[in-house]
């Protein structure tokens, strides 16, 4: 349950780190190595961040419906299909391979 | 290191997707529809913990990021004391410090433009954003995918309070797996080049093997360090 100092002490917590994250990078002072990584550091993140939402549920490994879906996802947008197909598709799938689980 | 004018004036205002960038309206609206759902699910997930309603509006509008108050929810409800809960909350949402990070550079010379602008780095925004070549560009993507998500999110959150009831289990609807998919559209087209590949299929490694046995938070903070294959492309 979330209570008033609990979303200031998260509100704090979190613009913090994204106002370090914003200033503390100086682009004058970035060489082409340093540059290079940090322009993949949101392909990283994405793609950490699909594996866990597909195959884990409160940290624990776990293999349901999301994967059907996600694989959908997967395979419309290799086909570039427009992005509000592959994510209507995708829940669309999980939501009949759960009913039918 | 391209362009730092800061010359956007004719998208002051903007309510658009910006011209001659290579968001798409598409992307736009799918980004705010899947925002506006999401915020319905988190609403619904805090009201169920027994969160008050008005403590869910502050919370969407202050802390932007749904990881960290559903990591704190979901710490609470399993027995966790509130130390460790925002604890969690501040370790799931380092990514959005690295995301602004990633954007960092691109973004307009003015710290006090750079603090206003890290308050919305959220990772659709930011991977969309950093695609553009001009630095302008960069920054005008960013602003119009920030009011895309941020606003339907907003939405979303109240609506989710009203009517949460009425909607039930969002996961019967695979609401659940929205989010990864978009995530998926936004990242597919950027796997161009082997080290783009290898970086990802790393992430996807890493953050996979440390799930179970590291804090929420720690996979995918571990997992950013694939970036650092990048390291041989630059000459």
């Amino acid at each position: 349950m979330l209570t008033w100092g609990v979303v200031v002490a998260l509100a704090i917590g979190v613009y913090c780190q994204r106002l370090v994250g914003a200033i503390a990078l100086d682009p004058a002072r970035l060489g082409a190595r340093a540059q290079a990584v940090v322009n993949h550091i949101p392909i990283a993140i994405l793609s950490a961040v699909i594996a866990l939402q597909t195959l884990s549920s409160n940290g624990e490994l776990t293999g349901d419906a999301r994967i059907f879906g996600i694989g959908t996802a997967v395979l419309l947008a290799s086909r570039k299909a427009p992005m509000f197909v592959t994510v209507v598709a995708a829940a669309a799938v999980t939501a009949i391979v759960r009913t039918l689980a | 290191m391209g362009d730092t004018d800061g010359s956007v004036g004719h998208d002051r205002f903007v309510r658009h997707v910006p011209a001659d960038t290579q968001l798409t309206r598409g992307e736009a609206w799918t980004i705010g529809f899947t925002y506006f759902t999401l915020a319905i699910t988190v609403s619904i997930v805090h009201s169920t913990a027994g969160t008050e309603p008005w403590v869910i509006v502050v919370a969407t509008l202050m802390v932007n990021s749904a990881t960290a108050t559903l990591a704190y929810a979901a710490v609470t409800s399993a027995g966790g004391g509130t130390v460790a809960g925002v604890a969690s909350g501040w370790l799931v949402s380092t990514r959005f410090g690295l995301m602004a990070a990633a954007l960092g550079p691109r973004l307009w010379p003015s710290r006090w433009k750079r603090a206003i602008a890290a308050f919305g780095a959220f990772d659709p925004n930011v991977a969309l954003a950093v695609r553009e070549q001009r630095d302008t560009d960069v920054r005008r993507v960013y602003v119009s995918v920030t009011l895309w998500l941020v606003l339907p999110w907003w939405v979303g959150a109240m609506l989710g309070i009203l009517v949460g009831e009425q909607i039930g289990d969002p996961q019967r609807l695979g609401l659940d797996a929205m989010f990864p998919a978009m995530f998926v559209a936004i990242l597919w087209p950027q796997l161009k080049t082997k080290t783009a590949l290898t970086v990802g299929l790393l992430a996807v490694i890493v953050a996979l093997a440390l799930v179970e046995p590291s804090p929420g938070g720690l996979p995918v903070l571990l997992a950013a360090l694939a970036a650092l294959l990048a390291v041989k492309d630059a000459r």
